[in-house]
């Protein structure tokens, strides 16, 4: 068994040349319509690297002094490896197109305590296109999952003599994922809260592969091996692990104590005089909700961790809620 | 890079892992790459050394969930650089494209079981690749009984060597065993020494409730409480240092 396949035109026999992703050209000779059949790939495009070796690692040596990142990384960080690699993204646009028909709630009180509740009905059309991206190979410890820039000078110049990562993940797991992804999001920017109907298709428009650079950097923070990756086209800081300061830890945790103690306790004084439980509900659940906060960044904090990676632990409250919805970990 | 014949003129034509059309550099015709009936051999090189792997590790035996010092304290029996061997197939079913990643070698390493291809530069392995003197696990797994299993019509399917630096070492005479992803730097492990939180709970606890009992005195003598709370802002202070620091 063969496996390369000459490809000629079926109508003049003449050579002819296919871009990957394509499925309709024409002869080159003949002028012919062709379609393609079969596996056509997808269309490739490569970003330009727009930085150098000294650019990004100043631009590390920036993101050293800035968060609760050990106060003497400045000195006792070491660079120890920076190099360039091509990373693959699947981008893909979507067409959500359609009606959602509703109505939303509103209540109303009056002054005699009376509550009245209006429905106001909706009728919202749909039509937009959604565009995601999402990286196409295993990102390992890189902490990288999405394309934050989409924009960027398109160029095969440097493929060469930049290591590629191969594109390893299913163009369409990605397609489907898009479909879902922008179903959700049509929906929420519709803004209808109560749907009894709706009408609603969701038509994949286009995917592409992009292959983005991205630079490694590697430093020594004592015997302990960090890393930080950089836009390789913005030159912003992607993502990073450093060491964290105890004294950073031992602060948070005494404000945490402190002001979510002393909110507890005016909670339970103010409703205690008011007679008003909500007071001290409220009050407690804000000086626990602090108390927390803290307390994860007192406990895990003695490393800083930006990025998507897998074992990052909270460090805003949105994160925190997202992450510990199937369970809470302590 | 591997070669093959053109189909038109005959003469050597190289092509890499990802590439699904080629052009002749002789003829200038244009050949597509069929993969469904062939199999192919990847793999993906050593982007981190042995120092850095030692690196690596520190940094993650440092981490908050693992035994204090355990990047110190942790000796390093062993550090062997291998290749370890996965079955990436491409299928196509009813016209949507899936990936499966098998086992090709029987192991019991943490991490291997994952299946997946770490993200790599894959390399076409033939004789003219160099391992860097990285010992190969040899696959005893065959491909044949998957390509049965397996749904779909084949688009594509590879042996993937990945890279990986096998790290075992001892803290209070037991073992333990962590994998390094030499091309992702991903760390595997099984079982680990853990830090217990149990400390860290008691100062952010003891601290809450000393300031809510304050914040409540504060009621009958502000005086006596401010003197209180300053007296545990210090306290805590310095329990949470000592404890972010030794324990």
């Amino acid at each position: 068994m063969t496996i390369s396949v000459g490809l000629n035109c079926p109508a003049c026999g003449g050579a002819i040349q296919v871009t990957e992703g394509d499925n309709v050209l024409n002869c080159g000779y003949c002028g012919s319509l062709l379609w393609v059949e079969g596996d056509t790939g997808v269309l490739t495009v490569a970003y330009r690297n727009m930085q150098d070796r000294d650019g990004v690692l100043r631009a590390t040596e920036r993101w050293w002094k800035k968060g609760f990142k050990a106060r003497n990384l400045g000195q006792r960080g070491n660079l120890r490896e920076c190099y360039p690699i091509y990373l693959p993204f699947w981008s893909t646009t979507t067409r959500v197109a359609g009606w959602i028909c509703g109505y939303e709630e509103r209540h109303y009180t009056d002054r005699n305590g009376n509550t009245r509740t209006e429905r106001v009905p909706k009728e919202e059309m749909v039509l937009r296109d959604y565009r995601y991206t999402g990286i196409a190979c295993d990102p390992g410890d890189l902490g990288i999952k999405y394309l934050r820039n989409t924009a960027g000078e398109a160029s095969f110049a440097d493929f060469e003599s930049i290591p590629t990562f191969e594109s390893t993940t299913s163009k369409d797991d990605m397609i489907e994922s898009s479909k879902q992804s922008a179903l959700h999001d049509a929906h929420r920017d519709a803004d209808v809260p109560h749907v009894t109907f709706e009408k609603v298709t969701v038509i994949p428009k286009n995917i592409a592969q992009i292959y983005y650079p991205v630079w490694v950097v590697r430093y020594a923070y004592g015997e302990r091996m960090y890393m930080v990756t950089v836009d390789g086209v913005t030159g912003e800081i992607l993502s990073g692990r450093a060491p964290g300061d105890p004294l950073y830890q031992s602060l948070a945790v005494t404000g945490g104590t402190s002001v979510g103690g002393l909110i507890a306790a005016a909670g339970l004084v103010l409703g205690a005089a008011a007679e008003e439980p909500y007071f001290i509900i409220g009050g407690l659940f804000i000086g626990v909700v602090i108390l927390g906060f803290t307390y994860l960044f007192f406990r895990h904090g003695s490393e800083i961790i930006e990025g998507d990676f897998k074992d990052k632990r909270a460090t805003s409250p949105m994160d925190w809620i997202r992450s510990n919805l199937g369970g809470l970990r302590i | 890079m591997a070669s093959m014949k053109c189909t038109k003129c005959g003469a050597p034509v190289e092509f890499d892992v990802g590439d699904k059309f080629v052009k002749c550099s002789y003829c200038s015709s244009q050949i597509f790459i069929d993969r469904s009936g062939a199999g192919f051999y990847y793999a993906l090189p050593f982007a981190i050394g042995e120092s850095e792997a030692v690196g690596i590790f520190r940094r993650w035996a440092g981490g908050s969930t693992r035994a204090k010092d355990l990047d110190k304290l942790a000796q390093i029996s062993s550090l062997k650089k291998q290749y370890f061997p996965v079955y990436l197939f491409k299928r196509d079913v009813n016209g949507m494209e899936q990936i499966h990643v098998e086992p090709a070698a029987s192991t019991t390493l943490p991490g291997l079981h994952s299946l997946k291809v770490p993200g790599g530069d894959l390399k076409i392995f033939d004789d003219k690749f160099d391992a860097g003197g990285a010992e190969l696990i040899k696959p005893d797994i065959e491909m044949a009984p998957y390509l049965e299993q397996l749904p779909g019509t084949p688009k594509e399917q590879a042996l993937v060597y990945f890279p990986i630096w096998r790290l075992d070492y001892v803290f209070e005479q037991r073992r333990y065993v962590v994998v390094i992803s030499a091309s992702s730097s991903e760390i595997f492990s099984g079982d680990f020494p853990a830090r217990s939180s149990g400390a860290y709970m008691l100062v952010a606890g003891v601290g809450f409730l000393a300031f809510l009992g304050e914040g409540l005195l504060a009621l009958a003598s502000t005086a006596l409480a401010l003197g209180l709370m300053a007296i545990t802002v210090v306290g805590v202070f310095v329990a949470a240092n000592f404890v972010a620091r030794r324990m």
